[in-house]
């Protein structure tokens, strides 16, 4: 109901021209806006350009490349991810787990994976945040999470990120200086005013996924209600069991930190799935998770069910690869 | 009194509501849509503080910036309001002080959004801190800064009620248990902002207000008082809405702030409100701390009731002293019960006002009762149904201690229906790990027999009118809010006339067109409304049928109607087509129009000996019983409801369409506020103003809902009628509160069982065992 501040709106067809506009100063990228367009109208950033990159060629396909991989472009909407029959289940459970069915015929996978970090102090109205003295991710110097922080606690809530991170998916970066593939969990860093490694002007074009090559996995998320909400936690665990032993495994977890985190769990590689590797897998999420106040559930509530969620699921993909 | 049969088919047909079509073609205008050319925007300053004294406010700065034509604070609104004439102490713009954050301190007109936006930015407040309270019992403790002058320890209102003799119903029991229960505040989350359009005619001096209200009768006085406007130079419409849920019940500030701006500007003034702001204005169900206490013999017979509730009402009075009221006063008139005692205290705290919320003040006290009768049945060996028959209303009519009459009374069947369809005997204690089932009763009033502003008139008045043109044309105050009321009026009429709805146009909710009506609150409408229309319809069919014996050359008592055709009895003759007899009615009259009304007689006002009877009366309680099949997740701690068997006396179901609805959704809101929904504060900042963080359930966290209506016909209602909206909300929360017992072994007293406080109770549970 707030109203929108002033902006230019630029719609690019060119990579070259998108890439020069987000360059300049107070430039900021749009796809399907359903994380940007709430924000701007609570006043939580007031760019100068609005640069609208559905015009942009070769990045709103699927496309399967000869080598197994799989390309999906950034403006591929949630929709279309979830009915393609090129993704793999985690992800398709991931973005199905995603707001609801308008969201997810508008959101793009790009603009879910870049989505802003969220805060109970940040995601407030112009007038709730003045009273309350702003915050140190916008606008204040005081973090209301953790109180005399130099920086900001804001978390990150993205379901897709962690079920492509598990998939040891890449990310494609074009920007002034030229293209990147970085893996996607490079995409992001453990700061919650600043959680995007990308450059002044630099753009997420694609993801690519490898072949699964016996990997099995799986995503699920902590929630209250079936729709509409992000992960109070989410966990993404990716398994491969060969002759009884656990080959490889990789995990991932959202709704915890500033930036969804592999989970270092190398150490149970070659061991049968048993309660003392699950034991091993929940301090590893304990270590690696740092979840504070930051939503209005218990931050107890949603370390517990990070855990939960991480030996339930590997112990699913450990006995559906028997 | 007996209730009228129908005949003619148009009463108990599944009817689609007749403004339904436009509602989902998108056609249908809310306030927000109304034409607004020419108007400028409001907005409002609100409080950044909980508690504090206001030093100043300074408002030049943005009275200068161009494009602002009205500024108004509290020094323009010297008289307060609220619903209830004993306790009027809300300014439309606070004045001296500010009593929770939100609380509107000033407001503006300007040419545009942006400019009121930038114009709200240059008022100045000085504030002069004072200490805030959002705990009742630090609220209530002595030396406390009072919100509210005349009431020094913050307590509204204390009820101390006692009827029968609890101690000695105690003594006689052979089970005494008693159980403290909290309840989360919950918020009515109505899916359509609130929203004003007024429009003020300086020359005439003549304001017209468009604003969401279920009460525009309510607006009018509080407006016409509070501007010091004459109530005959106002008139208030009420557009379409999109919902209520006693939101709406009593005028909002937003709504006098609207019309006031209005006025200043000399001109039209739309104010709408974020979700946050609709949020702020809350009035919804007061966070409760209930002590419930039983007896029981060992045959499972109530010996007495005591209930102990707190409840924590917000800043202003509000509908607070009924809503502390409605928390004893429904403890009658569900079971037949010797002793029951009430002590009761509503409490200011520093947060947005509470208000009425579907099932107004009844809700968690029937939910702590019922929850605890369960626990000592199983206690005592006896099944949750048993318990309940025992204690059934011996004989009808019956009259509660209360003063309450009790005229039809379908609860019994209700158990029956309820304990067939969902399996009970079989099934129950039976149930696969991780599954329960578990039951639940309630009741509520067809209307409050005694209104808020006494005046002496009738309760309800309908007009009806028919011209050249064949057409009936209802006029009803009553505001349709989404629960079809329009077509109730209409269906009534259509049959008592025999005539097809189509030819029935429904005029609702304009001051200047239609007779007053209290409002769409208490669940009044159908009963009051539809009797008014029953008489309406009643009324220009005797003139219709003396007409048509004029024509017939028959006896006026010989003449009946149906199919759009008046004929006389028993004759192998037609008749006369419906357009023939109201051209030879008008002859020599010209345009006929009726006016049926209904008043509640004396007898059903509760007894003047009884303090606080006037709260509760009715002339007819709505009965309910559902099981609740649910499903816990011992990793997730989340809560799933299956299926709901649900089994409602509505007297008869005028329309069984629209009941099924108002049944679903009275139950799915009693699984919001068992399940997920709740307010959260810190230090009195509201952390939920916005539909992610309340959580109000959605599609995929809706069970299957099995509507069982059962009918009573209720001597006094239209042809039986009674409620069908509120009384089936409460059954819901001890219902999934025991199915969570069954299924998990854990007796929660605190709700809603979001998962994460389930998960704490499964943790408990391991620990203890």
């Amino acid at each position: 109901m707030n109203l929108l501040g002033d902006f230019n709106l630029l719609r690019p067809t060119s990579l070259d021209e998108a890439v020069k506009a987000l360059s300049g100063e107070g430039a900021q990228p749009i796809a399907g806006g359903t994380d940007l367009l709430p924000n701007l109208r609570r006043g939580l950033s007031k760019p100068k350009l609005l640069v609208d990159l559905s015009a942009l060629d070769h990045c709103s396909d699927i496309v399967a490349l000869p080598d197994g991989t799989v390309r999906i472009g950034a403006l591929v909407t949630l929709e279309a991810l979830v009915a393609s029959p090129l993704i793999p289940e985690a992800v398709k459970q991931a973005a199905l787990g995603v707001a609801g069915p308008t969201h997810r015929a508008q959101g793009t996978l790009g603009g879910n994976l870049c989505q802003d970090t969220r805060c109970v102090f940040y995601n407030q109205s112009d007038w709730w945040r003045e009273g309350n003295g702003f915050c140190l991710k916008y606008q204040g110097d005081k973090c209301h999470v953790v109180a005399k922080s130099d920086r900001c606690y804001a978390t990150y809530h993205g379901d897709i990120a962690p079920a492509l991170m598990v998939l040891e998916a890449r990310a494609e970066i074009v920007g002034p200086e030229g293209s990147r593939r970085i893996l996607l969990a490079e995409l992001f860093r453990e700061k919650g005013d600043d959680h995007l490694t990308l450059s002044p002007g630099e753009i997420l074009l694609a993801i690519s996924l490898p072949p699964m090559s016996g990997w099995s996995a799986a995503y699920e998320k902590a929630r209250v209600r079936e729709a509409i909400e992000f992960p109070l936690a989410g966990v993404a665990v990716a398994m491969k069991r060969e002759k009884g032993r656990i080959a490889g495994l990789r995990v991932a977890i959202t709704g915890a930190n500033s930036a969804p985190l592999m989970v270092p769990v190398d150490e149970l590689v070659g061991q049968e799935w048993g309660d003392a590797v699950a034991e091993t897998l929940g301090k590893q999420v304990r270590k690696t998770a740092n979840v504070l106040k930051s939503t209005i559930s218990s931050a107890k509530y949603r370390r517990r069910m990070l855990l939960a969620l991480a030996r339930k699921l590997a112990s699913q993909l450990w006995i559906k690869a028997a | 009194m007996n209730a009228l049969v129908p005949r003619n088919g148009k009463i108990g047909a599944r009817t689609p509501l007749i403004d339904g079509v436009e509602k989902v073609t998108g056609k249908a205008k809310y306030t927000a849509d109304l034409a607004h050319t020419g108007a400028y925007v409001g907005k409002i300053l609100r409080s950044t503080k909980a508690h504090a004294r206001i030093l100043s406010i300074d408002v030049s700065k943005a009275l200068a910036l161009p494009g602002v034509v009205a500024v108004v604070t509290g020094a323009d609104t010297p008289v307060p309001f609220g619903v209830l004439p004993i306790a009027e102490n809300e300014y439309p713009l606070a004045r001296e002080k500010v009593r929770y954050r939100g609380d509107p301190v000033a407001a503006l007109a300007a040419i545009d959004e942006k400019t009121a936006e930038a114009a709200l930015r240059l008022i100045q407040v000085d504030y002069e801190e004072l200490p805030a309270y959002y705990d009742p019992r630090k609220a209530m403790a002595p030396g406390v800064v009072p919100l509210h002058d005349d009431k020094p320890n913050n307590v509204l209102r204390e009820v101390h009620n006692e009827f029968g003799d609890a101690e000695a119903g105690f003594a006689k029991a052979d089970l005494v248990r008693s159980k403290t229960y909290r309840f989360a505040e919950v918020n009515h989350v109505h899916i359509e902002p609130n929203a004003s359009l007024a429009d003020y005619d300086s020359e005439r001096g003549y304001l017209t207000l468009h604003t969401t209200t279920q009460v525009p009768y309510y607006v009018h006085l509080k407006v016409a008082q509070c501007l010091q406007i004459d109530t005959s130079r106002i008139r208030v419409v009420k557009p379409f809405l999109g919902g209520g849920f006693g939101a709406r019940t009593e005028t909002l500030s937003f709504e006098i702030i609207a019309a006031l701006l209005a006025v200043k500007a000399e001109g039209k003034v739309r104010l709408l409100q974020s979700r946050e702001e609709t949020f702020i204005s809350h009035r919804g169900r007061p966070a409760a701390e209930i002590t419930m206490k039983l007896g029981l013999t060992k045959d499972g017979k109530i010996t007495a009731c005591h209930a102990d509730v707190v409840q924590t009402g917000g800043a202003y009075a509000g509908y607070g002293i009924i809503t502390i009221l409605y928390s004893g006063a429904l403890l009658h008139g569900l079971y037949d019960i010797p002793a029951i005692k009430h002590d009761a205290w509503r409490v200011y705290t520093n947060t947005p006002p509470c208000g009425a919320m579907r099932g107004h003040g009844t809700v968690d006290s029937r939910a702590a009762f019922e929850d605890l009768l369960t626990i000592m049945a199983e206690e005592l060996g006896l099944d949750p149904f048993q318990v309940r028959r025992i204690n059934l209303i011996p004989q009808i009519p019956y009259t509660t201690m209360l003063a309450q009459k009790v005229m039809s009374y379908g609860l019994p069947e209700c158990l029956d229906k309820v304990m067939q369809a969902s399996g009970w005997a079989e099934r129950r204690g039976k149930m696969p790990k991780g599954r329960g089932l578990g039951l639940g009763c309630a009741h509520f009033v067809s209307g409050t027999s005694t209104p808020k502003h006494w005046t002496g008139e009738p309760h309800a008045t309908v007009n009806l009118k028919v011209d050249f043109d064949g057409g009936l044309t209802l006029f009803t105050g009553a505001a349709d809010i989404g629960q079809g009321s329009s077509t109730m009026a209409a269906q009534v009429v259509a049959e008592v006339l025999g005539v097809d709805i189509k030819r029935i146009s429904v005029i609702a909710a304009d001051s200047a067109l239609t007779p007053k009506d209290n409002g769409s609150y208490s669940s009044r409408v159908t009963f009051m409304v539809g009797n008014a229309a029953l008489d309406a319809a009643t009324q220009l069919k005797e003139k219709l049928a003396q007409a048509a014996a004029r024509k017939l050359e028959a006896r006026p008592e010989d003449i009946v109607n149906h199919d759009e055709h008046f004929m006389v009895a028993g004759s192998q003759d037609k008749g006369l087509a419906f357009g023939d007899v109201v051209k030879e009615a008008l002859i020599d009259t010209g345009t006929i129009t009726v006016k049926g009304t209904f008043a509640c007689p004396k007898e059903f006002m509760g007894d003047k000996k009884i303090r606080g009877s006037a709260i509760g009366a009715t002339m007819g309680f709505c009965y309910s019983a559902q099981v609740v099949e649910a499903e816990v997740d011992e990793i997730t701690g989340k809560v799933r409801p299956i299926k709901v068997w649900v089994a409602v006396d509505v007297g008869r179901a005028l329309n069984p369409l629209a009941v099924e609805g108002q049944i679903q959704g009275g139950v799915w809101m009693g699984m919001g506020q068992a399940l997920s929904e709740e307010t959260r504060f810190e230090d009195g900042r509201m952390l939920h103003a916005n539909l992610i963080d309340y959580r109000v359930p959605t599609m995929l966290d809706s069970p299957d809902i099995e509507v069982i209506i059962v009918e009573s016909i209720d001597p006094n209602g239209p042809f039986g009628a009674k409620e069908a909206s509120e009384g089936m909300l409460a059954g819901f929360l001890p219902a999934v509160m025991d199915a969570v017992h069954e299924a998990t072994g854990v007796r929660p007293d605190q709700l809603p069982l979001s998962p994460e406080r389930m998960a704490d109770y499964l943790d408990a549970r391991v620990k203890t065992h």
